[in-house]
């Protein structure tokens, strides 16, 4: 957790299956569209790298990808 | 726990047998899993004339249920049995598909399931919830089952379809002889319900199938000239106008919405009643903390685990777990042995409402196939749990469980409760 290392994530919409899981995990900055099923990220899309790694691993679709920050 | 175990190569080792349906009459045969577990890779386990690749860990069971291209649900059939193909025709509903036809069948229905949608049935849940319980506690308890676990699922996916809830019990009945089916007996003839179908063409090659798909067709019929704000006018509307599913497919929709949507929520329900009154500690932690309840639901599932398996067939040769697998092959996820993974939950068979690890694959291991009804079950667990709390509800186990005698689903016939209100 050396000084806080924030991850971007970023969802890859041909992948995602619509299973709701990062907005259970993160409500805040995922949100899953009723109609068309896709998630996409609400705001900077800014996590802790262990969190983020954790949201990305647990999405069933493997549509997370994380990208480094420069701070 | 996988150092005690000699290196032998996974395909000659003597492997215990976890298929057998009547070793599930007294729970999962965990000792059985950890055995499998314990061995390195991929165990070669026998099954009828053939046999499949058991897939115990956490870690493969996600890989495999990931990776749709290379384990297909649309070969063979998702269950432990080969179908033949005319009888896997007839019988194919979404979770047997593969894409393009798995993504436009879920499409049709993923927009009722959102986290959002579902959270939109908060109120319906809850007034069933309250109406259950009270009864219950009226009458000093009963069999949960019966009063508690079946009802509540079955009267919500049924609200949701806009099935009159007077049918209820008929097609909770028929759903109890559909896990029958899941074993190797069946208590009905081939002929009840008036079947005439050839019992190997129906799911679970009962014919109380026929009874639900003569029920779906009935709807189908009512509400084309007469659509409502229901699932059922939707899917009807899908396979009438825009013919974005065919009969056969809505038939088998409405038949998996009905027996996913109530079998495996009522298993859940019930191993929980079970496990919070062997646990009234764990209980009482929920009761003096609340924030603890969604932890709580995700433990009861991860202990549940309401499906034990699913299987998939190899498209291509590969490597699953350092072993070698062969196109056409059977690989079969256990998710009942994945939830008890020592290597990634701790303590896996300590019953705890705090648990942090809430990546149990009680709803499968991820991928396209992941349960549709999800947040539907976890909203009718919480609500279930917080009247529960608000009445400081706790629960004493009066008789044994009756199980299921089947290698599929969890299930409990019947397990007698009875209310206190302090631990
Ligand atoms: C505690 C309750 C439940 C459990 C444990 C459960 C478990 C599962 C599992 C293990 C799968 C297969 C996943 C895979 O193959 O990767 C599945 C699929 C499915 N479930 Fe559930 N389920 C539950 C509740 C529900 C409810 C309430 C519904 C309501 C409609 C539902 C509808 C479905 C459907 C339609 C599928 C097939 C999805 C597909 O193939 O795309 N389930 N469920």
């Amino acid at each position: 957790m050396a000084g806080g290392e924030l991850m971007r994530v970023v969802i890859d919409q041909e992948l995602c299956i619509g299973g709701g899981i990062c907005e259970m995990l993160e409500p805040e900055m995922f949100e899953l569209d009723n109609d068309v099923v896709i998630s996409s990220v609400v705001g900077d899309g800014l996590l802790p790298r262990e969190r983020a790694e954790e949201v990305a691993d647990r999405c069933p679709g493997r549509a997370i990808a994380l990208v480094q920050e420069e701070i | 726990m996988r150092s005690t175990v000699d290196m032998t190569p996974a395909a000659t080792v003597e492997t215990p047998n976890v298929t057998d349906p009547s070793l599930y009459l007294r729970g999962i045969p965990h000792g059985c899993f950890a055995q499998l577990r314990a061995i390195d890779g991929l165990a070669w386990h026998p099954y009828e004339d053939g046999g499949f690749w058991a897939v115990t860990h956490h870690a493969d069971v996600r890989f495999v249920s990931r990776n749709p291209e290379l384990f297909s649900s649309a070969i063979g059939h998702t269950n432990l049995w080969d179908l033949e193909a005319d009888a896997l025709e007839a019988r194919r509903s979404l979770i047997d598909t593969d894409a393009p036809d798995h993504t436009r069948l879920r499409r049709l229905v993923a927009g009722a399931f959102t986290p959002k949608n579902i959270r939109l049935w908060e109120e319906t849940v809850r007034a069933i919830t309250i109406d259950l319980l009270d009864e219950f506690v009226s009458q000093g308890g009963g069999d949960w089952v019966d009063m508690v676990a079946a009802p509540l699922p079955i009267q919500v996916i049924l609200t949701m379809l806009g099935v009159p809830v007077e049918d209820a019990d008929y097609l909770v009945e028929l759903s109890n002889y559909l896990v029958e089916g899941t074993g190797d007996a069946q208590s009905i003839p081939p002929d009840a319900f008036g079947n005439t179908t050839e019992l190997r063409l129906l799911p679970f090659n009962s014919p109380a199938s026929h009874a639900l798909f003569e029920y779906g067709e009935g709807m189908r019929q009512h509400r084309q000239d007469d659509l409502q704000d229901d699932l059922v006018s939707h899917l009807v509307q899908a396979q009438s106008e825009d013919e974005q599913m065919s009969r056969s497919e809505y038939r088998n929709m409405f038949h998996l919405l009905v027996f996913a949507g109530n079998e495996t929520t009522r298993t859940a329900i019930s191993h929980g009643a079970m496990a919070l009154a062997a646990s009234p500690g764990e209980w009482q932690r929920v009761l003096d903390d609340r924030s603890m309840i969604n932890s709580a639901a995700e433990e009861i599932l991860r202990w549940a685990t309401p499906i034990m398996h699913m299987r998939r067939t190899v498209t291509t040769d590969t490597e699953l777990a350092g072993t070698s697998i062969a196109k056409g092959d059977k690989v079969v996820m256990w998710y009942a042995s994945a939830n008890r993974d020592e290597t990634v939950f701790e303590d896996p068979f300590r019953f705890d409402v705090s648990r942090a690890n809430s990546d149990h694959f009680a709803f499968g291991g991820g991928g396209p196939h992941l349960c549709l009804g999800a947040f539907l079950a976890r909203l009718e667990l919480t609500v279930l749990l917080e009247e529960m709390a608000k009445r400081s509800l706790c629960l004493e186990q009066t008789s044994e469980p009756v199980r299921a005698r089947s290698n599929f689903v969890h299930g409990v016939l019947s397990v007698g409760m009875q209310p206190r209100t302090s631990p």
